[in-house]
């Protein structure tokens, strides 16, 4: 047996590549903003009435938010897994809907509807303002409601069902299993759920940017102090503060990850026939999913009704307008950056939890760290850091910052898929290479990668609908030339041309739609592949 | 009986604390040597150091006479099969057996009927086309033994391949691997803590307790004469518990 080329002679600068581009794309960029905080007198920002407001604002906003989309979620996931009623697993992909729109189109759904010339509003004949705290709220629901119902599926899915079913035999009361079993389950999941969610809504300014009205949100300060007035500093003590939520979800989150590291066997169980149980989940899926396609449809009625609201005849005169205004081309600007992120970010945040999931050496926990740091800062602020770091650079004003930037905002969670799909292979498979006299590359290119695609679909697919639908750091780094077409809504929005901010809404949404839908065509015949059993019963019942 | 590796002073460190002192030991060619030893005796670092996966902080392998200590393992022409298997579950049993060969020069040309013969003596033949995930647990480790032997090594390492079989699959294997071992007159280590496993397989045993060689014989003067205390507890103690499939195998010297 021959020695055969291997990653060796590669890995020395592999790995400097990868802790160049962590150093410089999230390490040196923060630092900068903290620096800059120096600038200007922190705590007299901090103590200023505008501040102050708007930490009451946000802190309100989200913490009202957070209670109503959880609650909503919580139910909807309960519905979904715990029952048995119809056309479970197609409602759950439909409350996963919202997911696919940009949240500024959120409140654009939300205006759509209910403002002074919307279609509930006209339909109703309601009066009152949707602007301020309601819509902030309202938007903020839609917007983190998929988030908390996929956390919620996720803790479901693996709970362990065989307590209950002690608790059965034992014949102790539904009542008691509920807070003797599922209420300590739940705690530490549930607080993660609400981290996560409420750290989603305090650092969005999508939303708030629409239909907060003068109800300033942090996020809306920070966005006027950067972009309006030039305060970098200003920015940054904002941005500071901002991270301050996030990190504490973070921090949990590590907390917690690290306690439940102990593997259990899970026992699933179907659950029980009960029609009343499963008519009234039933209900209440199809009501949230009505109001979940109340804006979509909203944006479409909108998009083809040639004159809202005075003439509603079929026209596409929208869309040509829209075009006109170069929308097409802002599109493709996006298809780029999406693309480019989605295989540039898989490539490094695979490469990477391979080094620290199947590689041994020092630093690898530090290096998992920060990898997954990124989950802790929210987009705005890594738009600052990227402002104030690179300005003046070449690469500012490129392509490539906007791709650099949507990599290091969105690595964390593919990061982590890769981690884990990874952590679960057979952790000899490079040592049996070594032995066969096959190089670790050809063992990753021929065994690893094939055995992980599924997990790589999915993380080129996560960046590449996040791309899509981002405004958050893009906003404060994009220029005329490489504006993504999620921008458009907002520039539109100011323009007051709604028509053309639903259409961008819709044409985002069929883009990530499409995106999504041809993974899961492949992954459903990848699944047929496997199971040639279940094949040859069909076949024979047919 | 030549001498075809041996094991001199290894002394092996993990986070400062000595995993192996001092160990020296030879392996006869075509003998079956066996390990045997409770867990965290050491016995996996040796497999690891004979193969070439860990370099040893101190001492010497070699291998023909030729110090093979800092030769990575691709070039000792020697073969491991772990406890899990370790196949590649996105290849057939055939795509399995035949990779390697297909990185090897000279046998490339053949590595189809190559894989198919080897496949064929395992007894898999009507299993070629399958994933390894849709065979039995003894039918894997029979593909990763098969795909071992596909490279014609002239030693074969065992990590403990069959503590994840029931007890039936075990017995049934255990002679294949006999049978195996006569057919390619391999030379063979097999690390086990069972002791049966140990006596019903082995030409010799290497009884390892913290790290420490405590008696390496034949099966039956382990039996006679245990050469220490640990010996006699770990080994004969618990062999007594299982005497009854015990004689089917050794033949205790008066």
């Amino acid at each position: 047996m021959k020695n055969r080329p291997s990653l060796r002679y590669f890995s020395g600068p592999f790995k400097a590549f990868l802790g160049i581009f962590l150093l410089v794309s999230v390490l040196l960029p923060l630092l900068r903003m903290f620096a800059n905080i120096g600038s200007v007198d922190p705590l007299a920002i901090i103590a200023g009435p505008r501040f102050k407001q708007a930490v009451i604002h946000s802190l309100t906003a989200s913490a009202a938010a957070t209670v109503i989309s959880v609650a909503l979620a919580w139910v909807f996931a309960l519905c979904t897994l715990r029952t048995g009623m119809r056309f479970r697993e197609i409602l759950g992909v439909f409350g996963t809907l919202p997911m696919l729109i940009p949240s500024i189109s959120h409140g654009m759904g939300l205006v759509f509807l209910l403002g002074a010339n919307g279609l509930l509003t006209r339909l109703f004949n309601l009066s009152g303002s949707i602007y301020g705290l309601k819509g902030i709220v309202l938007g903020s629901v839609f917007y983190a409601f998929p988030v908390a119902f996929l956390m919620f599926s996720d803790i479901l899915k693996y709970q362990d069902c065989s307590p209950y079913e002690a608790a059965a035999v034992l014949g102790i009361p539904r009542r008691r299993q509920f807070f003797s079993i599922t209420l300590p389950y739940l705690r530490r999941p549930l607080v993660s759920v609400v981290f996560a969610v409420f750290t989603l809504i305090i650092t969005d300014y999508g939303v708030p940017l629409i239909v907060g009205g003068r109800y300033a949100t942090l996020p809306t300060l920070m966005y006027q102090e950067v972009i309006g007035l030039l305060h970098f500093g200003e920015g940054s003590v904002i941005g500071a503060f901002l991270l301050i939520p996030a990190a504490a979800a973070f921090i949990f989150d590590l907390l917690s990850r690290d306690r439940q590291s102990q593997g259990f066997v899970i026992q699933q169980t179907l659950p029980r026939k009960n029609k009343f149980r499963d008519a009234a989940a039933l209900g209440y899926c199809l009501a949230v999913c009505f109001l979940i396609a109340l804006p979509i449809g909203g944006f479409c009625l909108l998009v083809f009704a040639a004159k809202y609201p005075v003439d509603m005849s079929f026209s596409l005169a929208n869309i040509e307008r829209t075009l006109q205004m170069k929308a097409g081309r802002y599109l493709l600007n996006s298809l780029l950056i999406a693309s480019g992120t989605a295989v540039l970010g898989t490539g490094i945040s695979y490469a990477l939890a391979y080094w620290t999931a199947r590689t041994k050496g020092r630093f690898l926990k530090a290096l998992h760290l920060i990898s997954i740091t990124s989950l802790a800062i929210p987009g705005l602020v890594l738009g600052l850091s990227y402002v104030l770091f690179f300005k003046g650079s070449f690469f500012y004003g490129s392509f490539a910052i906007l791709i650099l930037v949507n990599i290091v905002h969105f690595m964390a969670s593919p990061y982590l898929m890769a981690y884990n799909s990874l952590g679960k292979l057979n952790i000899h498979l490079e040592e049996v290479g070594q032995t066969l006299g096959v190089g670790r590359f050809f063992v990753i290119r021929d065994v690893i990668i094939p055995q992980t695609r599924i997990t790589i679909l999915e993380m080129l697919s996560y960046f590449f609908v996040n791309c899509m639908m981002t405004i958050s750091a893009v906003s404060f780094l994009a220029a005329s030339r490489n504006r993504p077409v999620a921008l458009l809504i907002t520039q539109f929005e100011t323009q007051l041309f709604f028509e053309g901010a639903a259409f961008v809404s819709v044409l985002i949404l069929a883009c990530n739609l499409t995106v999504k839908i041809l993974i899961y065509l492949y992954k459903r015949k990848e699944n047929y592949r496997d199971q040639p059993k279940r094949r040859e019963k069909q076949r024979a019942a047919a | 009986m030549r001498v075809k590796l041996e094991a001199r002073d290894l002394v092996h460190s993990f986070n400062r604390q000595e995993a192996l002192h001092r160990i020296s030991f030879e392996v006869r060619e075509g003998e079956f040597l066996s390990i045997l030893g409770p867990s965290g005796c050491g016995k996996t670092t040796i497999l690891r150091i004979l193969i070439g996966l860990i370099i040893p902080d101190s001492g010497r392998v070699f291998k023909d006479g030729r110090d093979i200590t800092f030769l990575p393992a691709s070039r000792r022409n020697m073969g491991i099969v772990f406890q899990n298997y370790a196949l590649f579950q996105n290849m057939t049993v055939l795509g399995n057996v035949e990779y390697a060969l297909k990185f090897d020069k000279e046998k490339k040309a053949r590595s189809r009927s190559l894989a198919e013969g080897i496949i064929e003596q395992v007894g898999l033949t009507e299993h070629l086309h399958k994933k390894p995930y849709k065979l039995s647990g003894g039918q894997q480790q029979r593909v990763a033994i098969a795909r071992t032997l596909a490279m014609n090594p002239q030693v074969i390492l065992f990590d403990e391949p069959m503590s994840a079989l029931d007890a039936a699959t075990r017995l049934t294997l255990r002679e294949e691997l006999k049978h195996i071992q006569k057919k390619f007159q391999s030379t063979m280590i097999y690390i086990t803590h069972d002791q049966e496993e140990a006596f019903a397989l082995s030409d010799r045993i290497m009884v390892m307790d913290k790290g420490g060689i405590e008696q390496l014989d034949t099966p039956q003067r382990i039996l006679a004469e245990p050469g220490t205390d640990f010996v006699r507890d770990f080994v004969l103690n618990n062999l007594l518990i299982k005497t009854k499939s015990l004689v089917k195998y050794v033949k205790v010297e008066p």
